[in-house]
């Protein structure tokens, strides 16, 4: 048993001294949890080495997190205990250990012992701490909501925040835990309400790092906020059209809480409150009377309540009570002003006016009354029910007129507006220099006043009105607007809703006003006028551009100015572009606003231009739309030079030919027409002579003769010889040598032989044998060394008597028409030869003076053509 | 030595009177008084009495609505219910009645709401008026003891010991039932005396006086 025992106590102290070892370290402070630290402060830790730990102090080393803190931070305070001190940041959380590090080898057993560091802040103080509890129906919430500022400094470590509400006097103490995050406000329920008491609240916030505390103690009424005053009514009063009765009641019992009231109210078109003085209301009361109204105004009118001497919070405004107060008499006259329109003797006067400024009810009727030259000219009621209120009148351009009109309403009358209208010539002065600018989207006008004015006329006033242009034919607004400022301002502000885009005329004119008698006459100057837009925007459309010219390298466009309607501003200057076809390479010609027209020039000729025009306003441009031309191939005059040239060219070139023809004519005729053999000088022409010319012959026996030419030889000469020979052989073997049926003839023939047989014997005698001369050497063609063939005709006709009976010529000329081949025969070799008594051909142009023809020879070388195809024999 | 000694005396008996000073702030009940003038707190005080009457006199009406009770049966003789009569020759005495009484009611007070929230679903408005009574009649009581306090600053204002009801447990109904009227009658002509001494003090120039004095 004693054994054992010891046993037992050695093994615990073994346990124990193992034990001991392994845990030989401990830091100082220690805790089971987290140590919170602040942040930026110094926190010092000890490391104690226990009894029987291998270590020493030097062995020590601090870390924090993973890592090491310097040696320098260390304060070895013996051999057993070392402290470190480290500043604590924000971002800290870590744990700080103390280690002994097991060397290699070393039979040491490593030590480590850490502690846990949070880092935070301690509390704020809450701000600004208040605490409100609303009416509950006829008592008071016991709910008590409480807010605070808490502060933008985050404490990083649990904070509680804890709302505290004690009776002062009592035992009593209600809280409420927040249970936000930073919290802000909170709800402490007091289960009820301590009217008429003190009340203490106090929020408190607490970390680990400390607490902190705001208090707040008053009145419990302090706290209380009341509902808006119930059943809050407004009521108007017949006989006082300036005022209204507020009545309310109370929306809590005065022995909970007395309250005091505020009223504030305003008109319906107004956004700006007029509150009643709180004297006037600070008692406790259920109606209040509001003076001082304008009449016929709606008005809205609203209350609220808080404890008598502010001793509560104000309750949130009623709803909104509008009502209107009962109408008076108009308290001003009417605005009245006039539009004169010139026409051709006369003037169109419209009255226009709009209703009193102060008309304190609704305007029934107007009472308009006109005077012409100090006569009273016609009266009218005009009802107001009008949208337009206007009256049209003419006016003699050498006629003065004096307007006046009057406003009524239920209650009265308004005071009198006058207006006069002068004669035509007798204008008074205008203002100088009136210009106008944008500002704030309103057009601002700026003149300068005419100083000095004549006697006895005074500044009045100015008037400025505005026109919208062009005018809607069909419009229901008057016709103009205007407004009126003091005689000593020279810039004001339109206060009109002036369209965006649209273009106004704003004129400026001086209202004088002069005594006549004790009356004052209003009278306006003459007008200053400008166009003016209250906003530009780019053109709505572009102008249309065509092309009324094009030439060979320019080309006019014009185009029309766009509607007034369709500017949208003041049209600065036009664009002009153009490119060729598709090629987009676009050119540009800038004109002014007045330019609507204008020639492009340095055009490629016959060539497609695509061109339009752009038109821009100082907002914006618009392109119009797009126009296609071609230029032209041929400038101007340039095809008449061409045709002058051409025609003078072939004028010349003829001149030049016939010049040619002249001088060379001999050369031509033998081209053209070749010697044809002259029958004189043939063996024929000896017979002639032997037959009557004027013998009767059958107009049968016609034969056309074909003479072909020899080269150089007539056939005269060639047959002298040979003629007379054969003449017995072709009458006694009576062939023909067939001239009827050559090949020249557009017919054959049978030959005065053939044909007449039976009447051979009978002309045997008297007929004369025409012979032929074939030759196929015609026109040149023929060699000349060629034996001629003969052809011989057995008509007892001569081929020509112009010899034996130059009388006959003419006639025998105008017969033979058949025979126009030998009208350009030589006449220089012929005309011997007929002026020898030889036959002879005519030429059938008796008619032709031509110069040829003139001359004597010729007419007996050309052959005659045979009209009646024979000739009387 | 004796300097130490004498320097620590200086100084200990300077520590005890202020920690005499923090007890007797401390124990004192009227601490609540100071924070407002004699007029505020009569002004208040009175304001308070006269709205409890009033809300008794409604509780008592709603009661009554709820109990299908007679006034007869309000006004009967009960002998464990405090008396509402105000006694006292001065108006010291006189305001001292008052509060005495007011403490005497609250256990009553009390175990009529118990017993209405008994008798009746929680929602009895009979019973949650009540509860609201209770605080207000304590807040009343603390407001008396305020106006003691200015009138007899020199006499200690004698607590009434928070004794039981006397009134016996085993109550049926209808003995509960009338047992709450008139207990809610005679705190209805207490409060309604309370309203009529206070009057009485407000007319008394009471702080006036008191303002004279230097309080």
């Amino acid at each position: 048993m004693g054994s054992s025992h010891h046993l037992l106590v050695f093994l615990m102290f073994l346990h124990y001294a193992v034990g001991f070892t392994n845990n030989c370290v401990k830091i100082l402070p220690d805790s089971s949890s987290s140590i919170v630290v602040e942040v930026g402060k110094n926190f010092t830790a000890t490391c104690h080495l226990l009894e029987g730990c291998a270590y020493t102090s030097d062995d020590i080393e601090w870390r924090l997190g993973n890592d090491s803190i310097a040696k320098q931070s260390y304060h070895r305070i013996n051999e057993t205990s070392v402290s470190v001190t480290i500043n604590i940041s924000s971002d800290m959380n870590a744990w700080l250990k103390c280690t002994a590090p097991k060397e290699s080898l070393s039979y040491k057993p490593k030590i480590i012992y850490g502690i846990f560091l949070r880092a935070g802040y301690p509390p704020l103080k809450p701000k600004n701490l208040s605490c409100i509890a609303v009416q509950e129906d006829k008592d008071i919430s016991p709910n008590l909501n409480c807010s605070w500022d808490p502060g933008s400094r985050n404490p990083l470590i649990d904070t509680t925040y804890t709302v505290y509400a004690n009776v002062p006097g009592t035992v009593l103490t209600h809280k409420a835990d927040c249970k936000q995050h930073l919290a802000r406000f909170c709800v402490v329920n007091l289960e009820t309400f301590p009217i008429h008491m003190v009340l203490k609240v106090w929020v408190e916030v607490k970390n680990a790092l400390g607490s902190e505390r705001s208090e707040l103690q008053s009145d419990s009424t302090y706290f209380v906020k009341p509902n808006p005053p119930l059943n809050v009514q407004v009521l108007t009063e017949d006989k006082f059209p300036t005022s209204l009765m507020v009545t309310w009641k109370h929306p809590i019992d005065r022995t909970i809480l007395k309250l005091s009231y505020a009223i504030r109210y305003r008109k319906v078109t107004s956004n700006v409150w007029i509150e009643v003085p709180e004297s006037f209301t600070r008692g406790y009361i259920e109606s209040f009377r509001l003076q001082s109204l304008e009449p016929y105004t709606q008005y809205v009118v609203q209350m609220r309540c808080i404890g008598e001497s502010n001793s509560s919070y104000w309750s949130n405004w009623s709803p909104s009570v509008t009502e209107s107060t009962t109408e008076a008499k108009p308290a001003s006259a009417p605005d009245l002003w006039r539009i004169i329109q010139p026409t051709s003797n006369s003037r169109n006067v419209t009255l226009i006016w709009k209703a009193p400024v102060k008309a304190n009810g609704k305007i029934r009727f107007y009472n308009l009354s006109i005077n012409q030259n100090n006569e009273k000219f016609e009266s009218h009621n005009i009802t107001a029910d009008n949208l337009s209120q206007m009256y049209s009148m003419e006016l003699p351009a050498g006629k003065m007129a004096s307007i006046e009109i009057t406003a009524y309403n239920s209650a009265g009358e308004s005071p009198k507006a006058t207006l006069s209208i002068p004669r035509s010539d007798k204008e008074f002065p205008g203002v100088k220099d009136m210009s106008w600018s944008v500002r704030d989207e309103k057009l601002q006008v700026k003149w300068t006043a005419v100083l000095p004015l004549p006697h006895p006329l005074k500044l009045s006033e100015y008037l400025l009105e505005w026109v919208k242009i062009p005018q809607s034919v069909h419009q229901k607004e008057l016709p103009a607007g205007w407004q009126r400022v003091p005689k000593n301002v020279t810039v004001t502000t339109l206060n009109a809703d002036l369209e965006k885009f649209k273009r106004y005329n704003i004129s400026v004119y001086p209202i004088y006003k002069y005594q006549s008698g004790h009356v004052w006459h209003f009278q306006p100057g003459r007008p200053v006028t400008r166009p003016a837009y209250v906003q530009q925007g780019p053109p709505k459309e572009g102008p249309t551009v065509t092309v009324t010219k094009s030439k060979k390298n320019s080309a006019e466009l014009t185009w029309e100015e766009i509607p007034l309607d369709s500017q949208q501003g003041f049209i600065i200057h036009y664009t002009i572009f153009y490119a060729i076809g598709n090629t987009k390479q676009w050119k540009s010609e800038t004109v002014g606003p007045n330019v609507h027209s204008y020639v492009l020039t340095d055009l490629a000729s016959e060539t497609d231009y695509v061109v339009y025009v752009m038109a821009s306003t100082e907002a914006g441009s618009v392109k119009g739309t797009d126009c296609t031309f071609k230029t032209m191939k041929y400038g101007d005059g340039e095809v008449e030079v061409i045709v002058v040239v051409v025609c003078l060219s072939f004028l010349f070139l003829t001149v030049f030919i016939i010049m040619i023809c002249l001088r060379k004519r001999e050369v031509i005729k033998k081209l053209l027409w070749p010697q044809v053999p002259d029958p004189s000088d043939s063996s024929i022409a000896h017979w002639s002579p032997d037959f009557p010319i004027k013998a009767d012959l059958p107009k049968e026996d016609v034969s056309v003769v074909e003479v072909d030419v020899f080269d150089g030889k007539s056939l005269c000469e060639e047959d002298k010889g040979v003629l007379p020979l054969k003449k017995d052989k072709y009458l006694s073997e009576e062939h023909s040598s067939g001239i009827g049926g050559s090949s020249c003839m557009s017919s054959p023939r049978h030959s005065v032989s053939d044909s007449d047989e039976g009447d051979s014997g009978q002309t045997t005698s008297s007929t004369v044998q025409y012979s032929t001369v074939l030759g196929s050497g015609y026109k040149g063609q023929t060699p000349s060394h060629q034996p001629p063939a003969f052809a011989r005709s057995e008509s007892t006709q001569p081929l020509l008597d112009c010899e034996e009976h130059p009388d006959h010529l003419n006639e025998s000329q105008s017969r033979s028409s058949y025979f126009r081949r030998g009208r350009e025969l030589e006449p220089g070799v012929l005309a011997p030869e007929c002026d020898g008594g030889s036959l002879t051909f005519c030429p059938v142009q008796e008619e032709e003076p031509s110069p040829v023809a003139e001359e004597p020879p010729a007419s007996a070388l050309c052959y005659m053509p045979q009209k009646s195809g024979y000739r009387p024999q | 030595m004796v300097c130490l000694s004498q320097r620590s005396q200086a100084k200990f008996r300077m520590i005890l009177a202020i920690l005499i000073l923090i007890a007797v702030e401390l124990v004192h009940p009227t601490v609540s008084c100071k924070n407002e003038t004699c007029s505020q707190l009569l002004r208040h005080s009175l304001r308070l009495t006269r709205l409890m009457s009033k809300r008794t006199t409604e509780l008592l009406e709603t009661y009554k609505t709820s109990q299908d009770f007679a006034d007869l049966i309000c006004d009967m003789q009960m002998d464990n219910v405090p008396v509402s009569t105000v006694s006292g020759q001065t108006i010291s005495q006189r305001i001292l009645s008052v509060y005495t009484h007011l403490k005497e009611f609250l256990p009553h007070m009390k175990t009529v709401m118990e017993q209405q929230k008994d008798l009746n679903p929680p929602t009895n408005p009979v019973a949650e008026g009540l509860n609201r009574m209770i605080t207000h009649v304590r807040h009343i009581a603390v407001r008396v003891n305020c106006i003691l306090e200015i009138l007899q600053p020199n006499i200690p204002i004698p607590e009434p010991a928070e004794s039981p009801t006397g009134i016996p447990h085993a109550q049926n109904i209808f003995q509960q039932k009338a047992y709450g009227c008139i207990v809610l009658t005679r705190l209805q002509e207490l409060l309604s005396q309370a309203v009529q001494e206070q009057k009485s003090l407000k007319k008394g120039k009471m702080c006036r006086k008191s303002t004279k004095n230097g309080s």
